[in-house]
C-alpha cells in the first residue's frame, strides 16, 4: 500500500455517528419541514412499520411466510376501536389491549397452523385474513357490519392530574414516532438475545436446530404471537388515527403491502423494515397525489425491487453505511 | 461408573405401510463404548437411528437412555434432557452462519433454563454467552478449524463442514453421539482427523458413541463392537474381526 493510499484513508472520516444525528433531526424536525400531506403519510408508514417489523421477526428470522399480519392488524383496530368508543378508556390501554387481544388470538390459530408444512401454513394464514374480514362484516351487534366503527376518538392520555389528548397531526407524528422507536428497539433485543439465534437457527435449517435441542416449534409459536401483537399495537394506532375502521382493514391488500416491505425492505434486517415502510408505504401515500400514476410508479418499483435488488435494499444500506464509515 | 448400558434400544419396530423398514431390532451400547452399525444400503440403519433419537415414531419397542425410558420424546428434548446427540448424512451446519455462531446455537438450549430465559438480553444472558463463546473456542481449536472459525460454515470444505458438526455435538457435553456416516463424502486427511476427535471425545470426556459407517476401515479401528442389520433385522453382533469374517455378513453384502 503506497503512502497516498494510507493518506487518503485516514483523511475519510467516519460519518455514521453525524449521519445517525441528522436523520434523528430530521425525524424530529419532519412536521415542520414537509408539508402536512408529508406528516401524514409518515404517520402512516409508522403505522406500517409495526405489522411489518412483527412480519420481519416471522419471515426474515425464523423463516416462516405468513399472510396474517392484517388480521391479527385488523383485531388491533376493532379492539382500540371498540374499547375508546364505548368505554373512553385512554390511549395506552386500548394499545396494550389491542396487542394482548391479537396476540391471545394467535395463540389458537398457530397451534394448528404451524403443524403444517411451508405452503399449506401460507394458505392457512391467508385464511385468517379473509375469516377475520368475515366476522366483521357479519358480527353486526358488535362490529356494526360494513358500517363499520366511526368517530373514533383521538387518543388521549390520562397519567395522574395530568391528562391531555393527542389531536393534530404534528401530535399523532410524534406519538407514533415514540412508539415506531419503542417497536424497533423490542425486535432489536429480541434479535440480539439468544432466542434470536435460535430464530435464526430455525429459518437456516429446522431439522438441525431440532436435533441441537431446540424446541423449535414452540419458538414458531411464540414468535408467531409476537408477531401478532406488534401487528395489533400497529392496529390501534391505525384505529386512533383514521378514527373509522371497517372490515376492509382485514383485507389482503395490506397483507401484501407489509410483505412488501419486509421482503423488499430486507427479511431479516431491522434497518430494511424501517427503510421499507418509508419507501413503500410512504411512498405510496405520496404518490397519492397523482392516482392515475400512482400504482403504475408502484409497480415500477417492485420490478426493480424483483429484478435488481433479490434481497431487498438491506444490502445496499449495508454497503453505504460500510462506505460512510471511514476506515475499513 | 456401573455397568448398565448408556443406550438400551429394546425389539423396535417401524413400518411404513407394508415395508417393514425395521423389525424387532434390539441393540445396546455399553458406557464409553464405541459401537458400529453396518448393513447393505436399505438395512434399516438410518430409519433404527431416526426411531432411536426422535425423529421418527417406533411402532412398538422401548428406548431407554441412561435407565429411563424416553420412546416417544421428540428430537429436540431426547438432545435437551437425554443429552443423547445426533448427526445427519446430508444436513451438516448452518451455512449462512459463521463457524463460531453454529456452535453456539449447539450450547445454547443445554446453557439456559428455559425457553423463555432465552429472550433476556440481561448480564446473565451475556455471561452465559460469553462462557459458552469459550467453550466454543476451545472446540474451534481441538476441530483445527481456529483460522476459519469466522467463515460462515458454508464456505468451508465438506470434511471441515463435518468437523464443525462433530464440535457443535460437543458443546452441550453430551453422554452419547449417534454417528450417521461420519466419513461420507470426505477425503483421507480428514478422516484422520475425525477419528482422532471421536477418540478423542470418546477417551477425554467420556463420550459414548454409536457409529453408521460403511468404511470398514474406520469402523475396525474405532469400534469395539459391531452390530450388522440386514433387511431390517439383526444378523449378527460381536467383535470387529470377527464380523469381517463372518460368512453371513459377506453373503449379505454382496448378496444385496
Amino acid at each position: 500500500m503506497s503512502l497516498a493510499d494510507t493518506a487518503q484513508q485516514i483523511r475519510r472520516r467516519d460519518l455514521r455517528l453525524p449521519l445517525v444525528a441528522a436523520l434523528l433531526v430530521v425525524a424530529l424536525a419532519a412536521p415542520f419541514i414537509g408539508s402536512r400531506y408529508v406528516t401524514h403519510s409518515l404517520i402512516i408508514a409508522l403505522i406500517f412499520m409495526l405489522p411489518a417489523h412483527g412480519l420481519n421477526l416471522l419471515v426474515g428470522y425464523t423463516g416462516l411466510l405468513s399472510l396474517a399480519q392484517a388480521a391479527f392488524f385488523g383485531i388491533g383496530a376493532y379492539t382500540a376501536g371498540l374499547l375508546a368508543v364505548h368505554y373512553g378508556t385512554p390511549f395506552y390501554v386500548n394499545a396494550a389491549a389491542a396487542g394482548l387481544l391479537a396476540g391471545a388470538c394467535a395463540l389458537p390459530l398457530g397451534v394448528p397452523a404451524l403443524r403444517l408444512r411451508a405452503t399449506s401454513f401460507v394458505m392457512c394464514t391467508l385464511g385468517f385474513v379473509i375469516i377475520g374480514q368475515a366476522i366483521a362484516k357479519n358480527w353486526i351487534s358488535v362490529t356494526r357490519g360494513d358500517m363499520g366503527l366511526s368517530a373514533i376518538p383521538k387518543p388521549h392520555f390520562a397519567l395522574g392530574p395530568l391528562s391531555f389528548t393527542v389531536s393534530g397531526t404534528t401530535s399523532f407524528y410524534y406519538m407514533a414516532l415514540a412508539i415506531g422507536a419503542l417497536a424497533t428497539l423490542a425486535v432489536w433485543m429480541i434479535v440480539r438475545s439468544p432466542a434470536g439465534r435460535n430464530m435464526i437457527a430455525i429459518r437456516e435449517n429446522e431439522t438441525l436446530a431440532e436435533s441441537l435441542g431446540v424446541p423449535t416449534w414452540r419458538y414458531k409459536l411464540i414468535v408467531f404471537i409476537i408477531s401478532a401483537v406488534f401487528a395489533g399495537v400497529g392496529g390501534s394506532l391505525y384505529a386512533h388515527y383514521l378514527t373509522v375502521v371497517s372490515p376492509l382493514t382485514f383485507q389482503m391488500y395490506y397483507s401484501t403491502t407489509m410483505l412488501i416491505i419486509v421482503l423488499g425492505g430486507g427479511a431479516g434486517t431491522i434497518s430494511g423494515v424501517v427503510f421499507g415502510s418509508l419507501l413503500f408505504v410512504g411512498l405510496t401515500e405520496a404518490l397519492r397525489i397523482t392516482p392515475e400514476l400512482r400504482m403504475i410508479a408502484y409497480g415500477l418499483c417492485l420490478l426493480v425491487l424483483v429484478f435488481w435488488f433479490k434481497k431487498g435494499f438491506a444490502p445496499v444500506i449495508n454497503r453505504f453505511w460500510d462506505l460512510i464509515g471511514g476506515t475499513k | 461408573m456401573t455397568g448398565l448400558p448408556i443406550l438400551e434400544i429394546d425389539k423396535i419396530s417401524k413400518s411404513y405401510g407394508a415395508v417393514k423398514a425395521v423389525s424387532d431390532v434390539s441393540l445396546h451400547v455399553n458406557r464409553g463404548e464405541i459401537a458400529g452399525l453396518i448393513g447393505p444400503n436399505g438395512s434399516g440403519k438410518s430409519t433404527f437411528f431416526d426411531c432411536s433419537t426422535g425423529l421418527q415414531r417406533p411402532d412398538t419397542g422401548t428406548v431407554k437412555l441412561d435407565g429411563q425410558d424416553i420412546t416417544g420424546w421428540s428430537l429436540n428434548r431426547i438432545a435437551r434432557e437425554g443429552r443423547m446427540l445426533r448427526s445427519f448424512q446430508k444436513t451438516v451446519v448452518f451455512k449462512a452462519l459463521d463457524v463460531e455462531e453454529n456452535l453456539i446455537i449447539a450450547g445454547q438450549m443445554f446453557t439456559f433454563p428455559s425457553l423463555l430465559s432465552t429472550f433476556g438480553i440481561g448480564r446473565m444472558s451475556k455471561q452465559r454467552i460469553s462462557g459458552l463463546r469459550d467453550r466454543a473456542r476451545e472446540l474451534i481449536k481441538m476441530a483445527g478449524l481456529w483460522d476459519v472459525r469466522h467463515q460462515p460454515a458454508g464456505n468451508l470444505s465438506g470434511g471441515q463442514q463435518k468437523l464443525i458438526q462433530f464440535a457443535s455435538m460437543l458443546m452441550p457435553e453430551p453422554k452419547i453421539i449417534l454417528l450417521d456416516e461420519p466419513m461420507a463424502g470426505i477425503n483421507p486427511k480428514i478422516i484422520e482427523r475425525v477419528i482422532e476427535t471421536i477418540l478423542y471425545a470418546n477417551r477425554s470426556l467420556g463420550v459414548s458413541f454409536l457409529v453408521i459407517e460403511h468404511n470398514i476401515d474406520v469402523v475396525t479401528s474405532i469400534c469395539q463392537r459391531v452390530v450388522v442389520l440386514d433387511q431390517g433385522k439383526k444378523l449378527v453382533e460381536g467383535l470387529p474381526h470377527d464380523i469381517i469374517a463372518d460368512e453371513r455378513v459377506r453373503e449379505a453384502y454382496l448378496g444385496g
